[in-house]
């Protein structure tokens, strides 16, 4: 008999994993259709935002409510001057140059970050009370709810801003035909840099709100990558909402996954998914063909 | 066109200088990463087939290493057979594993290609984490020793001390850089590069670029199983660490600073890339920000890799040229 509490739970745990991945796969999948590059390093801004997050609590003792938009202002500081130094050259650079330079930046982000912060997961300190909260027998906490809350948020936020301001127009005219769109009159290189920015500050902003729960560490960003392209290929490459939708269906996947089956395997299941994806659909799982 | 044929007395003198080294070479760990070079160079020349020659950027290789290295441990562990049955059992496997990914996966290009590669080497990694009942999961598999090498008209021969087993990864290394230039100088080799500059070219001559893909895809992942093989038995012990990212990162590194499309980068590329981690040990963490930020300025700036053209340029043209083939 299936337990309605427990299944609850897990439902709860994979809703919001399911907005973080969201969160991180909006950036990668807005880098791969705007400017049409795999970006292995993207996975970093979240691990950089989580420590951001970590310093500017800890070592500055700032409130936590400003630490965290203080973190994503900073790597975005960052990422412009990556853009800036580095992606601007990748523009119509062969898959070869960009993957490469990609993973070699994502492992130069990571070092760095071992070299400056050390090796020991760190949580972020926050000033939410840690009694668990119940409803109707599943389990949460303040923090949880925060951070769900949040992430829910900055999805839809970044949603309106795509769809509704003068920019995100210009994205998705830049993703659909980025000869007309600049025939057209707009700037594409300006495009490359907000959709870069936006999405590393989306990711950072993940890090952030989550290293209250999952301990912030150099590592994690590689790992956030993978399961970032996942998502991205589950919901179309260049996909927006794609990416909302299989955020969602991965965290969900892996929360139910890991409770009635085996935490070990529970990862597989998404890169089979993604080689068959690949192969026979690489328009994403949502789309209508 | 690059690697032409050596001068006689040059090939003569740095096969002596091979031959030699552990004459030399008095201390233990010089020579310990002598044969890790040895070994690395036939990963190296491997992926160097698929990635410098056919032009794809296959982030699976390391897998084929890992993979190499668990069947010849496996077959060691459950049916006690030596690694002269293991290591051939290894490039079969491998070769084979490499043939039926190929198969779906050789008609897809670009970032299609790279992120199943990716998927693949991950599913490979948990399966090697996670079937614990076969490769006992992160305890991995421990004991491998070097067997003796029977040698008809001698008898056993003892190869498992260093200065000895140098000279089994030597003749690897050796034998992997003869088959990959004879491979590259032969109409395949042609096709290789065909294939690599322009497809559409190829196709239009009569040239299956799948086929061809195919073959660089599969006599790489041997060589990168054959190489996983010598490399578990040496180090005596195989787990799931050989699936992390850096070593692919490590081999990418070997062939693109090494240059990429010729034979002698990649191949110093690997002695190299062995030595230079092992000499800054003192600075662990320094070493890869050095490196990755080696292979993004070399991948953007010197797309021919450091090591080629720095041959091209100190080596006289003369010495490097025996009777030069004009391709």
């Amino acid at each position: 008999m299936l337990d309605l509490a427990i299944f609850g739970q897990h439902l709860l745990n994979g809703v919001l994993i399911g907005c973080a991945y969201a969160l991180i796969a909006i950036g990668l999948t807005m880098i791969f259709g705007v400017m049409n590059i795999a970006n292995f390093a993207h996975g970093e801004f979240y691990m950089m935002g989580g420590f951001a997050a970590f310093y500017l609590v800890t070592l500055l003792k700032l409130n936590y409510f400003i630490a965290l938009p203080l973190a994503v202002v900073l790597v975005v500081v960052l990422a412009v001057a990556i853009q800036q130094i580095v992606f601007k050259r990748l523009r119509d650079a062969p898959v070869m140059t960009t993957t490469l330079v990609t993973i070699g930046l994502s492992i130069l982000l990571e070092h760095v970050a071992l070299l400056l912060w050390g090796p020991q997961p760190q949580v972020i300190p926050n000033p939410f009370p840690t009694r668990p909260l119940s409803f109707f027998g599943i389990y949460t906490t303040p923090l949880y709810l925060f951070s769900m809350a949040v992430t829910a948020a900055l999805i839809v936020v970044g949603h309106l801003l795509i769809q509704r301001t003068r920019m995100g127009k210009a994205m998705r005219a830049t993703f659909q035909n980025r000869e007309a769109a600049a025939l057209v009159g707009v700037r594409i290189d300006r495009v490359y840099l907000y959709a870069f920015t936006f999405g590393a500050a989306l990711a950072a902003a993940a890090g952030a709100v989550l290293g209250g729960f999952i301990p912030v560490e150099p590592t994690m960003g590689g790992v956030a990558t993978l399961k970032a392209f996942v998502v991205v290929i589950l919901g179309g490459m260049g996909s927006f909402v794609g990416a909302i939708a299989g955020g969602l269906l991965l965290g969900l996947a892996e929360a139910l996954g890991a409770g009635y089956f085996s935490t070990g395997w529970k990862d597989a299941i998404g890169f089979f998914a993604v080689i068959l994806l690949l192969l026979f659909r690489p328009e994403g799982l949502f789309k209508r063909a | 066109m690059p690697d032409s044929k050596p001068h006689p007395i040059i090939l003569g003198a740095v096969l002596a200088g091979l031959l030699i080294i552990p004459l030399v070479v008095r201390d233990e760990y010089y020579l310990h990463l002598f044969i890790v070079s040895a070994i690395f160079v036939v990963v190296a020349l491997g992926l160097n087939l698929i990635v410098g020659y056919v032009g794809q950027l296959s982030l699976a290789h390391a897998a084929f290493f890992a993979l190499g290295a668990y069947v010849s441990a496996l077959l060691f562990f459950n049916l006690k057979w030596s690694m002269w049955i293991g290591m051939p059992a290894a490039a079969i496997v491998t070769a084979a594993v490499a043939f039926a990914l190929g198969w779906v996966i050789l008609r897809v290009r670009g970032h299609r290609f790279v992120i199943i590669t990716v998927a693949f080497a991950e599913i490979m990694r948990l399966v090697a984490t996670n079937w614990v009942d076969l490769t006992r999961g992160f305890m991995g598999l421990p004991g491998l020793q070097i067997p003796a090498l029977y040698v008809p008209g001698i008898g056993a021969v003892d190869v498992s001390s260093k200065e000895r087993f140098y000279y089994v990864v030597l003749a690897a290394a050796l034998l992997s850089f003869y088959i990959c230039y004879r491979l590259v100088r032969s109409s395949v080799g042609r096709a290789f590069v065909l294939v690599r500059e322009n497809e559409v070219l190829a196709e239009s001559l009569g040239i299956s670029a799948f086929r061809t893909c195919m073959i660089a895809f599969v006599v790489g992942a041997a060589l990168a199983g054959t190489a996983g093989a010598l490399y578990g038995h040496y180090i005596g012990f195989v787990s799931p660490d050989l699936f992390n990212f850096s070593y692919i990162t490590i081999m990418l590194i070997m062939v693109i600073l090494g240059g990429k499309g010729t034979l002698i980068g990649p191949a110093l590329g690997a002695v190299v890339f062995t030595f230079l981690p092992e000499l800054l040990r003192e600075a662990s963490y320094y070493r890869m920000v050095i490196f990755a930020s080696i292979l993004v300025i070399a991948t953007l700036f010197m797309p021919r890799g450091i090591i080629f053209p720095l041959v091209e340029h100190l080596v006289p043209r003369r010495w490097r040229k025996g009777h030069d083939r004009a391709a």
